[in-house]
């Protein structure tokens, strides 16, 4: 049987040796999931909540407490699973004494390319992150998002098959943010599998095909975006004047309704669609001023699944 | 470019930004100067080498008892020198990009020794050599066996480094492998002068102790006893500190890529 998945974890765990006086940290806890071969693919999730311990296990650096992790069907502690992905890791520290040029050149031969393949390829990179002017500046003098656009050129130098993101646009401008999720969706394009953490809830909305969400070491949801912010049948219904007559009707036909001055915020659960409300304030010669729907973000949704209280919901 | 030599060309980079071997140009070219400069060692007028009255073997045993220091001299600079790259390399935030590359924990970190090693060596290779050459041509007299001398230095640095090696991979830390590498060395000078402690022990207990220890740590400071009668042409003088802290340094840097290839980075 051929495994599909690009990457795929099985009931991992990891815990921090807390020290002698504290206690251990489990930053993961069976966590299992799947990313197949060709998505984009955001581990969602608070600070600590585990998604850099996640990352760092498949990419080698640490080793999983229990549980297995697979890139490729390979064990993600052998290098042979490392040889067709690129990485671009969260506060990251490139060797200040390199220019950008340079690290290309050591990272690139690191992954086992040729300085023949690398040339041109890295030309290539830094054009498409808008670094070539400064492809012979030291390091030391970049800033924050100059060093992110390196990393992503860095991250896509083997040509790899699957790219592990971790804040690829932190620190990033907006202008800089919208190429790169320009080059992730062509990535997507190519076929590639992207695997990113992201704060950025707007930018993971935009871009990705499936969302894990971590909290506290567990995997709260995996799903599609689209499951997670599916459009709950809500509406805003404004009127120039709603007497007192036809409010009560409304409240009378729809249980859920709430009716402030003018407007009325209402939702359909059992079949009906706003069409019925609609019928209902024309047959009471209501004029309506407008009808909005009301969309819920994907941050809407990861608030409510991850601190439910502060939704008030 | 293969993966080694991308490590040697990150290695080669750091090394000179980090301004390392300055201190040795700086170095080879004061005692290339002075060597230059002095005068002919002469009495009443009589050049001493030319009418023979100093042999070219006793110009030989001066010429390597002033390597035998200098030699020390340079790997003691070049401890300082590279005790900090394995630290830099293993930094966070560096590490965890290093490790995502496919190559095999062990083969990286031995890989990243290699080319330190290598780098380090040929800075040596290169200032003692100017020197030598300076000596040989304003003397006229051109000992081989110098090349001896520093072919057993190469050893003696592996030994050196291994332990700075070992303590950079364990701690992270340059000053710890600097500390420690020169806490070791004294402490085996001394172990090395065990037998006059001897007579203050009367317990047989602290003698197996020292003896132990004097076995298990790497004898550097004995080994430089080798580099006079090499450069004299006269082989090795002792051979147990050379071999046992051989193989002392082999378990040394196994020990280290066995840490690297367990810890969580």
């Amino acid at each position: 049987m051929t495994d599909t998945a690009a990457i795929k974890t099985t009931n991992l765990a990891k815990r921090f040796w807390g020290g002698f006086r504290n206690k251990d940290v489990l930053a993961l806890s069976d966590v299992s999931l799947e990313v197949h071969s060709g998505e984009i693919f955001a581990l969602l999730g608070p600070n600590g909540a585990g998604k850099t311990t996640l990352m760092k296990i498949l990419l080698g650096s640490l080793r999983p407490t229990a549980g297995a992790a697979t890139i490729n069907g390979h064990d993600c502690g052998r290098w042979e699973a490392r040889r067709k992905a690129g990485f671009l890791p969260e506060n990251h520290r490139f060797p200040s004494y390199l220019t950008g040029l340079q690290l290309l050149y050591v990272f690139g031969g690191m992954s086992g390319m040729s300085r023949r393949e690398i040339k041109p390829k890295a030309d290539s990179l830094l054009e498409l992150v808008s670094m070539s002017k400064w492809r012979k500046t030291k390091i030391k003098k970049y800033s924050k998002g100059m060093m992110q656009r390196l990393g992503l050129a860095q991250a896509l130098l083997n040509d790899p098959d699957l790219v592990f993101l971790d804040e690829p646009t932190d620190g990033v401008d907006p202008i800089g943010r919208r190429e790169i999720r320009n080059i992730l969706l062509d990535l997507k394009r190519q076929g590639k599998t992207i695997f990113l953490n992201s704060h950025l809830l707007a930018e993971v909305e935009s871009v990705c095909d499936r969302v894990a969400i971590l909290d506290k070491g567990k995997l709260i949801k995996v799903g599609s975006v689209g499951s997670l912010i599916e459009v709950k049948p809500y509406y805003w219904v404004e009127t120039y004047d709603l007497p007192s007559e036809a409010a009560k009707k409304v409240r009378a036909a729809f249980d859920e309704a709430q009716i402030e001055n003018n407007t009325i915020k209402v939702g359909f659960k059992d079949g009906r669609t706003i069409n019925a409300l609609i019928d209902l304030l024309r047959q009471n010669n209501v004029d309506i001023a407008s009808v909005k729907p009301i969309s819920v973000s994907l941050e809407d949704s990861f608030m409510q699944l991850i601190r439910p209280e502060a939704t008030g919901e | 470019m293969n993966k080694f030599a991308a490590i040697l060309y990150d290695s080669l980079l750091e090394v000179r930004d980090r301004k390392i071997s300055y201190l040795y140009w700086l170095v080879a070219g004061v005692v290339a100067l002075a060597i230059a400069f002095i005068p002919n060692f002469k009495i009443n007028n009589v050049d001493l080498l030319e009418s023979g009255m100093v042999s070219p073997e006793i110009f030989q045993k001066a010429t390597a008892t002033f390597f035998d220091g200098l030699i020390g001299f340079m790997i003691f600079l070049m401890v300082f020198g590279s005790a900090g790259l394995i630290p830099s390399f293993l930094g966070r935030g560096r590490v965890e990009l290093t490790l995502s590359k496919p190559i095999d924990r062990y083969r990286l970190l031995a890989m990243k020794f290699a080319s330190i090693y290598i780098i380090m060596c040929a800075i040596l290779t290169i200032t003692m050599t100017i020197i030598w050459l300076v000596l040989s041509i304003r003397f006229g007299v051109f000992s081989w066996h110098f090349f001896a001398g520093l072919a057993y230095a190469y050893v003696q640095f592996f030994a050196v480094y291994c332990i700075v090696f070992l303590l950079g991979v364990a701690s992270h830390s340059t000053v710890v492998g600097i500390m420690g590498y020169f806490i070791i060395r004294v402490a085996t000078d001394l172990l090395a002068g065990r037998k006059v402690v001897y007579e203050l022990l009367g317990d047989s207990v602290w003698k197996k102790i020292l003896d132990g220890l004097y076995h298990i740590l790497p004898k550097i400071g004995e080994m430089s006893a080798n580099y006079a009668p090499l450069m004299e042409g006269k082989g090795l003088d002792q051979t147990y500190p050379l071999y046992s802290t051989l193989g002392i340094s082999v378990v040394l840097f196994l020990l280290a890529l066995l840490i690297f290839s367990r810890r969580d980075y």
